[in-house]
């Protein structure tokens, strides 16, 4: 069954079985990935599928449901199963059904030039991350990812107000690690690329930098134990506001799980720092031109010059703060409810490039890897304690490798203690909650467990 | 789902270019998760995931396909999709499909779809008024309740045919405790391969006191000190540092290529002589127990480390072919989405002889890692690292007071060689286990054990 056929028959049953308010939210994407072990290919992947996301309005609360099959057997379950889980909400919220913004930006995040990249050319391309990372230094002993892959997805939003939008973007990603043996000593180094612009890969070059990574770790040692002048890298750094990014959102302060919560207005980051939702950012990982609710998707400083000037709002949570929408309604999949997301979401970069700031560090460490973000950081108490590699630094140069470490501090902290910040402003693999860039952070004290 | 007639036709075009051996995966899950926050009901959704996986391999090299269209033409189109990626000519004939009798050893009573939502609801609401109940400082408590009715079957070109159903409920609690501008929270999330009896087995008003109770513990807790020294870990989801920490690194995913450190050392003492674990998917009615795995094969109890010697990998069907070993029944993927690989089902510590009160009295200093939160690890290095969700400070013998933001950082393999005493009170706890074949649900576990020396991580230095 077609997608807007099935939506007409959906919204007839669904309206014989009394739901007043009904959406359709449908993605469907087009993946094909090949890895690349000891120049054959090892795993080698295609697919298109997707699913059909429903929410309608039943006695005044709203249901959830989803399918991913589009037959008659579909329609009935996502009436009645939207129907029964609108009986069960007690959240007294008011949600929206949105009609259309009165217009729309035209966002660029289709490269048709993208579709004319063979899978040869990319099966090639895995082939010579590999080659490329064993040749670029002897102590490389395995290469255990050479991978490329490339995406296409169609987002569709329709609903009984007479909304009906759709969206599509692809993009490309390629990632190699490399395992770095020097007598019982283990390594490894990984890079992963990005981008909807196959121009920008470079596979030799991709290989090189992860074997450095990896072969510059050798002989570390851990530290000793105390506060350290820390410059996150720019990688560091954007996972960190990763993992953090939750408390910029109104949903998260509505439930009491921000402690940002009263800080509107409020200086809460050092001036020099601004930090950026822009989903109209050409070619960006998670542009769009339209949020998960079809509300029109803006651009928007969420701190700027240390000031907290917005949180990230849906239809539901600006209504209960009497404000508009931010544009930041988002559904994580079409099985997901709406939530709150950040699109292509930055800290605005400064004017030290990475080499002026290890200058500036003098004396302290640089991290360029954590471990654990997932386990090792409170999004409710902004606290983090994560294992790290990195480099001392001495004198405003690289003195040695450091692993064995853990760096530990607060999110909330860290934004009032930024020294300086970086020119190397890069984003990382768009995911579920937006796509995330940092430049590297010179910050004044952290506490370091080693030794 | 499929007739026999089609499955045969779909694994002959995936081999029809060279590949040795074909599987189908077809699978029809319904889900539920309903989520509760300050006692009211902001979202239920309930859904179905319908699809089919295609695999197909030639020597070590595998490729994958997957569609939720299964009507025969596209099924067809897409098995000649996979095909494509390999060279070669038809080396299979025909196909002679029999059906594997499943032995079901994990009971369903109480079936999801049966339940009402208001059910489902109403035990969401006990575990509410439990965990905000509890003390004065709980600002915040957050439930959701998870279940799922995975409906697969399996087919491959060997003329293996299998179905299995697994359903698997769990109810988990968030909870958050404020004390002026500082907040701390507490988790415990029970589940179980089993339907909705399950909260008929269980006190979840006693889980969700706990998840309460950790959380203002740690709110009223000092910095843990930071430093080197003994680490005792408790039972049951303090299991989560092997599974993370030396689990990963058994699995064939990354033993097949070399990449793990415990690659080629079969027979060798890789850890304490008081270790002893198991990976064991046939405990009936646990969270990652499973009638037979993904691939379609028997679960079984794999020994990994006894006595402190290296036994046995978890192996999946393809690095099977690689390590020149027999499958182990530990093929897995989260869904039709994913090709299946090694993955852990209910992976512990074995019961030792001590007692906890023995463990402790007899420990000078020592931070006491009550619950563990999650933890990650690099499968090539071993290099591990975990959060310790409820910790003590241990001195002279005594627990001496509440500790938060403690981490703990080292490498599996010199972990597993530290542990100098083991306890008798073998517990087990849920987790969901995330790696390339998908999210599943896996169950970690072991008594509690203290480790010589792990490098502590926190904002405090050691006093």
């Amino acid at each position: 069954m077609k997608i807007r056929e099935f939506k007409e028959r959906v919204f007839a049953a669904g309206a014989k079985a009394g739901l007043k308010d009904m959406e359709i939210y449908v993605s469907r994407s087009q993946i094909s990935t090949v890895r690349v072990f000891e120049s054959e290919i090892d795993d080698y992947s295609v697919s298109d599928a997707g699913g059909v996301g429903f929410r309608a309005r039943y006695g005044g609360k709203v249901g959830y449901s989803y399918v991913e099959a589009l037959d008659e057997a579909s329609v009935e379950l996502l009436t009645s199963g939207a129907k029964a889980n609108a009986q069960i909400i007690d959240s007294d919220d008011e949600v929206f059904f949105f009609g259309g913004s009165p217009s729309y930006p035209e966002v660029e995040a289709f490269n048709t030039k993208l579709k004319d990249v063979s899978t040869e050319e990319r099966i090639e391309y895995a082939k010579k991350l590999e080659a490329a990372a064993l040749e670029a230094d002897s102590r490389v002993s395995m290469v255990n990812y050479a991978v490329t892959g490339v995406s296409e997805e169609e987002v569709y939003l329709a609903n009984t107000k007479g909304l009906e939008r759709s969206f599509v973007k692809n993009g490309a990603y390629s990632f190699v690690a490399a395992v770095i043996r020097d007598g019982e000593e283990v390594r490894t180094g990984g890079k992963l690329i990005f981008s909807n612009d196959w121009g920008k890969f470079d596979a030799e070059k991709q290989a090189r930098e992860a074997v450095a990574e990896g072969v510059s770790l050798l002989k570390a040692q851990t530290v000793n134990s105390g506060n350290y002048r820390t410059l996150f890298r720019y990688d560091v750094a954007r996972e960190i506001l990763q993992t953090f990014a939750s408390v910029f959102s109104a949903q998260q302060v509505q439930r009491g799980l921000s402690l940002l919560e009263g800080k509107l207005g409020r200086k809460i980051a050092v001036p020099q720092l601004t930090l950026v939702d822009d989903p109209l950012m050409p070619h960006g990982g998670a542009s769009m031109p339209f949020d998960g609710e079809g509300v029109a998707a803006k651009t928007k400083n969420v701190i700027e010059q240390g000031h907290l000037k917005t949180f990230l709002h849906n239809l539901k949570t600006a209504k209960k703060d009497g404000l508009e929408s931010t544009g930041n309604a988002h559904r994580f999949s079409f099985k997901s409810p709406i939530g709150i997301a950040p699109a292509n979401f930055y800290i605005k970069p400064g004017g030290r490039s990475y080499t002026d700031l290890i200058a500036d560090l003098d004396n302290g460490l640089i991290i360029i890897d954590v471990q654990g973000l997932h386990s090792g950081a409170d999004p409710v108490s902004g606290d983090f304690s994560l294992g790290a590699y990195g480099y001392l630094v001495e004198k405003g140069r690289i003195a040695r490798p450091v692993d064995q470490i853990t760096v530990a501090g607060n999110f909330f902290e860290l934004l009032e203690t930024v020294e300086e910040i970086g020119s190397d402003l890069e984003f990382g693999a768009p995911g579920y909650g937006g796509q995330i860039g940092s430049p590297s952070l010179l910050v004044e004290n952290m506490a370091i467990a080693g030794s | 789902m499929l007739t026999e007639r089609l499955i045969t036709d779909v694994l002959l075009a995936a081999l029809s270019t060279g590949g040795d051996f074909a599987e189908i995966f077809a699978e029809d899950t319904y889900n539920t998760a309903i989520r509760m926050i300050k006692g009211k009901v902001e979202e239920g959704v309930t859904g179905r995931d319908y699809g089919v996986g295609i695999r197909v391999f030639q020597g070590t090299k595998s490729v994958y396909a997957y569609t939720n269209d299964t009507a025969r033409e596209n099924l067809m189109k897409v098995a000649m999709e996979a095909a494509a990626a390999l060279e070669g000519s038809h080396r299979v004939g025909s196909i002679v499909l029999a059906r594997l009798a499943v032995e079901k050893f994990n009971p369903i009573v109480m079936e999801p779809g049966q339940v009402t939502q208001k059910e489902k609801v109403g035990v969401m609401r006990k575990a509410h008024e439990a965990a905000s109940g509890y003390h004065e400082q709980i600002s915040q408590v957050t439930v959701n309740y998870l279940d799922t009715d995975q409906n697969v079957l399996i087919a491959n070109s060997e003329g293996l045919v299998a179905e299995d159903r697994r359903v698997r409920t769990r109810l988990s609690i968030h909870a958050v405790a404020t004390k002026g501008a500082e907040k701390q929270s507490g988790f415990y999330g029970p589940g179980r391969h089993m339907g909705f009896e399950f909260f008929d087995k269980i006190d979840i008003e006693e889980y969700a006191a706990e998840a309460a109770r950790i959380a203002v513990t740690m709110v009223n807790a000092d910095y843990a000190p930071s430093g080197k020294y003994p680490v005792i870990i408790h039972n049951e989801f303090g299991g989560v540092i092997f599974h993370e920490a030396c689990g990963h690194s058994l699995e064939a995913t990354s033993v097949a290529k070399g990449a793990s450190v415990f690659a080629g050392k079969l027979g060798q003492q890789v850890a304490s002589e008081l270790v002893t674990a198991v990976d064991d998917g046939t405990i009936p009615n646990a969270w990652g127990s499973q009638n037979i795995d993904d691939e379609g094969r028997k679960t079984q109890r794999n020994v990994l480390i006894e006595n402190g010697v290296l036994k046995g990998y978890l192996i999946d069907k393809l690095n099977a072919r690689r390590m020149g070993m027999e499958p182990t029944g530990n093929g897995r993927r989260q869904s039709y989405k994913f090709a299946p690989t090694s993955r852990m089902t209910n992976t512990f510590i074995c019961a030792g002889e001590s007692t906890v009160d023995e463990i402790i009295s007899n420990t000078e200093y020592a931070l006491f890692a009550k619950r563990m939160g999650g933890g990650s690890v690099n499968p090539a290095t071993g290099e591990f690292n975990f959060a310790v969700s409820e910790g003590y400070l241990i001195r002279n013998g005594k627990i001496e007071k509440p500790v938060r933001g403690a981490t703990l950082i080292g490498q599996g393999a010199q972990i597993l060689q530290k542990i100098d005493m083991v306890a008798s009170n073998l517990a087990t706890g849920q987790g969901m286990c995330g790696s390339i074949s998908g999210s599943i649900p896996t169950d970690v576990g072991q008594p509690t054990l203290r480790v010589s020396e792990i490098t502590v991580g926190g904002r405090k230095e050691a006093d």
